[in-house]
């Protein structure tokens, strides 16, 4: 499965600034069609109205958590195979395996840089 | 730890709250105040942080508007690590929220042995349903890094 630059792209995260950060990172990797959510609740509304080749997605967020919205959308079988990236500070290790567990892709710790993000986005699309 | 202003509670009858007094001899009425100015002084630092992070990320996406052709590639590399720099809002905010609920749950603590009902100590701490817990960014010394995570996402 390739990277296609022409996917559209969510990005959930209660931090407008982070939100500013990925997308232009994702800009400049070609990806133009990004959409942006401010929690997981919002993520999921648009998720269901939209077809979404990539979802990016923080942690920590009121009222739904990504986490909680990686396991509404690994339970919705219209959204179950959307590829889910967690970006965020929690390193705790039962809570990267509690993410894998519930189906999530990659897991990128914050701080994180441009390359990062490249290579786990690629890691999933097998490139 | 007394001598280093530890907000320890003497609660002893009813009496007006100027009347009761912590450790460190100020009155619990002089606490609140400091905790409260304190709890202003990290909302202005969030703010602060917000509102830097903004501009940088202004100036940065204005830059790589404009970067040179033949230099392009380098001044994009540049641009984009003073982005991703810009994350320390996240994770300045995410600290900055882990203090205010510590100082939360002191104020209301002090606000109630002073008689006080204070708002504060009847907001809910925050969501708390069945949830992992959440640490926020971990210290230095603590946190694990990518290449932790990655192994640890490899190996489970």
């Amino acid at each position: 499965m390739a990277v296609n630059p022409s996917m559209p792209v969510l990005i959930v995260d209660d931090y407008k600034t982070m939100i500013r950060i990925i997308r232009n990172l994702l800009k400049q990797l070609g990806f133009a069609n990004v959409d942006e959510a401010g929690d997981g609740t919002a993520a999921l509304n648009m998720m269901r109205q939209k077809d979404y080749g990539l979802v990016i997605s923080d942690w920590n967020m009121e009222p739904m958590t990504g986490y909680e919205l990686l396991r509404e959308v690994r339970a919705d079988d219209c959204l179950s195979r959307t590829p889910f990236i967690m970006v965020t500070a929690e390193s705790k290790t039962e809570n990267v395996i509690a993410a894998k567990k519930a189906g999530v892709n990659n897991y990128i710790v914050k701080p994180f840089n441009a390359a990062t993000l490249k290579s786990k986005i690629d890691a999933i699309f097998g490139e | 730890m007394p001598g280093r202003g530890k907000l320890s509670a003497r609660s002893g009858g009813k009496g007006r709250a100027s009347a009761k007094r912590a450790d460190n001899g100020r009155s619990v009425s002089d606490e609140i105040t400091v905790l409260v100015n304190t709890l202003r002084e990290l909302a202005a630092i969030r703010s602060t942080a917000e509102d830097a992070a903004g501009r940088i990320l202004d100036s940065a996406e204005g830059l790589l508007a404009f970067a040179d052709q033949e230099e392009a590639k380098k001044a994009e590399d540049a641009i984009l690590s003073i982005m991703t720099a810009c994350g320390f809002h996240d994770l300045v905010g995410q600290r900055v929220t882990k203090i205010t609920e510590s100082l939360d749950k002191v104020l209301a603590t002090r606000m109630s042995a002073a008689g006080r009902s204070g708002k504060r100590a009847e907001r809910p701490a925050k969501a708390t349903k069945a949830k992992l817990t959440l640490d926020g960014p971990g210290l230095p010394e603590s946190s694990q890094d990518q290449a932790r995570i990655d192994a640890l996402f490899r190996d489970n």
